[in-house]
């Protein structure tokens, strides 16, 4: 009995003792990652890095390659959601407090004005940064062999992302957001032109249901600033993290990050790679062959890693903590010079004049100012539409990973800009100049407004572009090449030319600095 | 080797970051409101009487602090530099940390009513610029009040009866100056007034994009807008057709009391208004408000600049002894059409039919007893021709060829409806008869003039013909 | 294992000196960034009315008389040696206590205090706390709730 309690008791000691290491033990299952056996483990046996493989590829840790857009876009959203749940803990979803609340965060809270300006820069530095990665999938050609879907889950993640902003935007209950609002609500229902015109609003008036659905009302309310702060914080963002999710899912199971066919190892690659000493340092290697890097592999050789890759850990975990280093500094740095804007406290009565939706709509205003279902419903369906599909239209396998795929498609793309930059151009030029159908003939039906005016006739003008570029070149990474191209090119004009040259009341001004200021 | 690229972006941006806190920390853990509590503590620990007092000086924490009036869910937090707002030892040191002036705080202490109550601003900020919104790029439709225009801010909760006794006065001498100035001529407030200029109404709260700010010198905000207006309406608003003779002041006083002119957002509580005694109101007074801003003392016809018409003398006796009463409260009640005379029963400008009665009371006052001698038209058969020769000779001078008066015209245009439809024959033909004393306005039926009856018959048809189109 | 044992040896060499100071700093900005998340919860704009306020004239509190100043959640007594303020927030659980012959009675979890604000039974680990009653200059009490002076300080003030 004696004997057995002190047995007992001592083996109670010995786990007290050792409490430390059994805890951490079980924590960290492998130990230290000492040899490419354990450093393989400490990847795959951990629940937030098993998303990445265990090896990785050299020509994904080249930053020429991937230039770290998608990475930095995801880590934005990380900074986002972090600042976006401290800007909650002192922001008051009412019209009668949000405004004063968010004045709170600028003047009083600990590092709140910080926090809003991140949240803010951060927000939409992703689109900024999803654009140029969506830039980079392109031309890289990425979203072929197999990544088909994943180009249509990041389509998704851009307009998750436009509409996280959007909704941000309108939280402030300040005269920007509120007609903001208001603007943001017409497009909503901007399907009810076409209904108007056809004469279908009595029967199918998805114009008004759409603009309710998010005003909760036909005016902006308290009813909308309670809906669009849901959508902000608890609807978009789950939508987002699940999407993105499997994004990142996806990347995997499609093959990884994609890379030229006929790949060679640099001498600039050692900057990019850790290549730890055989013993001692912080990376310490001592090789042994574990299945998990033959089961791969094709033609495993002695001293030479699987078909050019290395160990993730931690070569690619040192990149990516980099990338997120890199991307806060930014951020930080944008914030600390750039405020968020908040202008006076809203009223109904008192547009502002001009009355803009954030800038990365106001290209769609532009095309708005021409037809309002074409510039908020149907053009941007169709451009959504259409990127979804590049995948699909062009099946083209060749010299995937390859940035512009060829010598000709260098050429192509820049053909394509230069034609889009001057074709869209002349066209905003000749509607500033001489006005549209409507200034030559006041009595024509709005139908066909809707159908022909600059917007339509500049994504018409795309597509035969494209198609022409297809029948010349006999290849449709061609065609997709040169309408992405001039995608892009007329997203750009159109935000400039809407935020610096139209001024109060629409009306076109060579800069900002001529605006008449009331 | 080392992964070189990447550990040297990290390095780099983990500094870049470390640098930034560093800064933040800095900049939040010394804003700019902990300089002046440094300033206020050593002055305090300097000035202390004895030892207890400066150990208490010494005790002082600097810290945060904040007013909050929870009735009109409002924080102010201008104490962090204004401390010693209070303490009769900061009588004579400088701003923020002076000791307001006068007794005000008395009977307001700031724990209790907070500051931006009279003072207006931004009391939740925290630093001078947009506590006190100054800037265009604090945004901001309540600037700080200057002194000049603070006492504005009484008149929320108390009348102008007190005010005008005790540390108000500013406000019972605008308002005495908007009542004799004639602005309710034509301007609406509480539904009285005249509806040529813009109803006033909450002008005292109104954002500053309801003003023209385009001419404004300084600062874009209402009070500036408020006294350049009164100083020169059309310098700030080209198409203003505002009449204003203002003394030396007098622009400051009228600002002060548009800014009294607010929406009623205080809490009861905070309310010391005694509604009992409306303000007295004759017909002087009455006419003051309503009518002098136009018609001056009445006395004389005078060359609006603004009008470009004449407008004319209502207390002329001459007019008067052949307008009677009722014929007095009919224009007052509808007003003229087509002149800018103003309809003001309680319909449209709002006044009542006493108050309309009361000024027909005070006008008639200076009715001469003797009724004019009737002039019996209708025993006249009216001659166009010769009327016409008549009119060119006599009248064309100051009415204008064919009546049409006009720019630079000492008459009014005959032309018009007013002279068209509203004035009897018989009211024209004694007035041409008679002339009006003290107006450029002759008497034609005595010397020098001469002019015959039929002579006058004639012309009062020739001018009662422009209405069905004649003598152009 | 033997590869382990290898391990411990290798100190820190000059070519580990790039990757240990970027860590350093990375480590470093993180905790940088988690003492302003600590700080920034600290609430600055606070909606609450002041802990320190007026209470009156001296001679609104004659000897003998006891006021509750419910609003202020206190107690202000006046006895022959002078005004004293007690709170009147139970010091258990933060209930509000009332007046009984004998002292103070809380009705939640029944804490008993004497007419000094003592404990003399139930769950209240400490006795009602006295808060500082100063003079302003005006010769009006302030009462700061946020200062506790010990029980039995009585002031005479005129």
């Amino acid at each position: 009995m004696n004997e057995t309690d002190q047995t007992g008791l001592s083996k109670f000691a010995g786990n007290v003792k050792g409490l430390a290491n059994t805890f951490i033990g079980s924590v960290f299952r492998n130990g230290k990652p000492t040899s490419d056996k354990t450093r393989a483990s400490a990847v795959f046996n951990n629940f937030f890095l098993h998303i990445q493989g265990v090896k990785t590829h050299i020509n994904t840790l080249r930053p020429s390659y991937t230039l770290g857009l998608g990475l930095i876009t995801f880590f934005l959203l990380v900074i986002v959601v972090a600042s976006g749940v401290f800007l909650m803990v002192y922001y008051n979803p009412s019209v009668e407090n949000a405004y004063q609340s968010v004045k709170n965060i600028n003047q009083v809270v600990f590092a709140g004005k910080v926090s809003r300006n991140v949240h803010k820069w951060a927000g939409e530095g992703m689109i900024v940064f999803l654009f140029l990665h969506m830039a980079r999938v392109f031309f890289t050609g990425s979203y072929k062999a197999g990544r088909e879907f994943n180009w249509v889950v990041g389509i998704v993640l851009l307009v998750l992302t436009f509409a996280l902003n959007l909704s941000g935007y309108l939280l402030p209950w300040d005269q920007l957001s509120y007609w903001a609002l208001v603007i943001v609500a017409n497009i909503m229902q901007s399907p009810k032109e076409l209904t108007d015109s056809l004469g279908l609003t009595k029967y199918f008036d998805v114009g008004t249901y759409t603009g309710n659905l998010f005003l909760g009302g036909s005016i902006p309310t308290k009813e909308s600033l309670n809906r669009v702060y849901l959508f902000h914080v608890m609807v978009l963002p789950m939508v987002i993290y699940v999407v993105v999710g499997l994004h990142f899912w996806r990347i995997r199971k499609d093959g990884g990050m994609t890379k030229p066919d006929l790949f060679n190892t640099k001498a600039s690659d050692m900057g990019i790679m850790v290549q730890p000493k055989k013993s001692g340092g912080i990376f310490p290697t001592h090789k042994t062959y574990g299945l998990m890097e033959l089961a791969r592999g094709k033609t495993p050789a002695v001293d030479k890693d699987v078909e050019n890759t290395v160990m993730s850990w931690p070569n690619l975990l040192i990149a990516e903590l980099a990338v997120l280093m890199f991307t806060l500094a930014g951020t930080l740095i944008y914030s600390y010079y750039m405020d968020a804007p908040l202008k006076e406290f809203a009223n109904p009565l008192i547009p502002e004049n001009p009355a803009k939706a954030p800038w990365y709509f106001l290209g769609l205003q532009e095309l708005l100012s021409y037809s309002a279902f074409m510039g908020g419903t149907g053009l941007p369906g169709l451009a959504l539409l259409g990127l979804a599909l590049i995948p699909y239209l062009d099946r083209e396998q060749d010299n995937v990973g390859v940035w512009f795929t060829s010598k000709m498609g260098k050429r192509i793309a820049l053909e394509s800009m230069v034609i889009s930059i001057i074709v869209i151009i002349a066209m905003l030029a000749f509607a500033v100049n001489f006005g549209w159908l409507r200034n030559w003939f006041p009595e024509i039906p709005q139908l066909v407004i809707t159908f022909v005016n600059p917007g339509t006739i500049w994504v018409g003008f795309m597509m035969l572009w494209s198609l022409c570029t297809i029948r010349r070149t006999g290849s449709t990474r061609m065609g997709a090449m040169a309408l992405f191209v001039m995608f892009l090119v007329s997203y750009l004009i159109l935000t400039y030319f809407a935020t610096d040259m139209r001024g109060p009341n629409w009306d076109f001004y060579w800069s900002k600095s001529q605006w008449p200021i009331h | 080797m080392y992964s070189r690229f990447y550990l040297s972006v990290l390095l780099i941006s983990g500094l870049l970051v470390l640098a930034y806190l560093g800064f933040t920390a800095y900049d939040s853990f010394m804003p700019e409101w902990m300089s002046y509590q440094f300033e206020y503590r050593d002055y305090l620990t300097k000035n202390a009487k004895d030892d207890a007092a400066k150990k208490l000086a010494r005790a002082l924490p600097l810290e945060f602090t904040q007013v909050y009036l929870g009735e009109m869910n409002k924080v102010d937090r201008c104490t962090n530099c204004h401390m010693g707002v209070e303490n009769p030892l900061m009588e004579n040191t400088r701003l923020p940390y002076k000791k307001h002036s006068g007794n005000y705080l008395v009977n307001h202490p700031v724990d209790k009513f907070g500051c931006t109550v009279c003072h207006e601003g931004q009391g939740s900020a925290t630093n001078t610029k947009e506590a006190h919104g100054k800037g265009h790029d604090t945004h901001w439709d309540t600037p700080i009040l200057p002194l000049a225009y603070v006492q504005s801010s009484c008149a929320q909760c108390h009348d102008t009866n007190m005010l005008s006794k005790s540390g108000g006065d500013k406000v019972a001498k605008g308002e005495a100056l908007f009542m004799e100035k004639g602005c309710k001529g034509c301007h609406k407030l509480k539904g009285v007034g005249g509806d040529l200029g813009k109803p006033l109404d909450k002008v005292g709260r109104q954002p500053i994009a309801y003003f023209t700010m385009k001419h404004i010198v300084g600062e874009h905000t209402v009070f500036n807008w408020l006294k350049q207006h009164f100083d020169d309406p059309r310098a700030i608003a080209p198409d203003s057709a505002m009449k204003v003779k203002l003394g030396e002041g007098e622009a400051d006083l009228l600002t002060t009391y548009m800014l009294t002119l607010r929406p009623d957002e205080k809490p009861k509580s905070y309310r010391r208004i005694n509604f009992n005694e409306p303000p007295v109101q004759n017909g002087e007074t009455l006419y003051k408000s309503y009518c002098s801003a136009c018609h001056g003392d009445g006395k004389k016809s005078l060359y609006d600049e603004v009008f470009k018409r004449t407008v004319p003398a209502i207390m002329n006796p001459s007019l008067l002894k052949v307008m009677d009463d009722t014929n007095l409260d009919k224009i007052l009640k509808e007003g003229r059409t087509g002149t800018q005379m103003t309809a003001w029963k309680k319909t449209a400008a709002g006044l009542t039919d006493e108050q309309i009665k009361e000024i027909v009371t005070y006008m008639a006052a200076n009715r001469p007893a003797d009724r004019p001698e009737p002039f019996r038209l209708a025993e006249f058969k009216g001659d166009l021709s010769h009327g016409k020769e008549v009119y060119d000779l006599r009248c064309a001078v100051c009415h204008g060829t064919n009546g049409k008066g006009g720019e630079d015209m000492l008459g009014v245009s005959l032309r018009s409806k007013v002279v068209q439809k509203m004035i009897d024959p018989e009211v024209l033909a004694i007035t041409v008869r008679d002339g009006r004393a003290d107006t450029p306005m002759p008497a034609f039926g005595s010397d020098p003039f001469g002019m015959s009856k039929q002579d006058i018959a004639d012309v009062v048809a020739y001018i009662k013909d422009f209405q069905s189109g004649g003598g152009k | 294992m033997k590869n382990e044992t290898q391990d411990k040896e290798g100190g820190v060499s000059r070519r580990d000196f790039l990757a240990l100071s970027a860590f350093a700093t990375a480590i470093l900005a993180g905790l940088g960034i988690m003492a302003g998340v600590f700080r920034f919860f600290k609430s600055d704009a606070k909606y609450e009315e002041s802990r320190s306020f007026k209470i009156g004239k001296p001679e609104n509190f004659p000897v003998g008389t006891a006021t509750k100043l419910a609003d202020k959640k206190i107690f202000v007594f006046s006895d022959d040696n002078g005004i004293f303020a007690i709170s009147c927030v139970c010091t258990h659980l933060g209930c509000l206590v009332y007046e009984t012959e004998t002292g103070f009675q809380c009705p939640c979890h029944g804490s008993k205090f004497n007419m000094a604000g003592k404990v003399v039974g139930g769950p209240a680990p400490r006795g009602l706390p006295w808060f500082e009653i100063t003079q302003d200059i005006d010769g009006s009490l302030v009462v700061d709730t946020a200062r506790e002076v010990p029980a039995g300080t009585k002031n005479r003030y005129s």
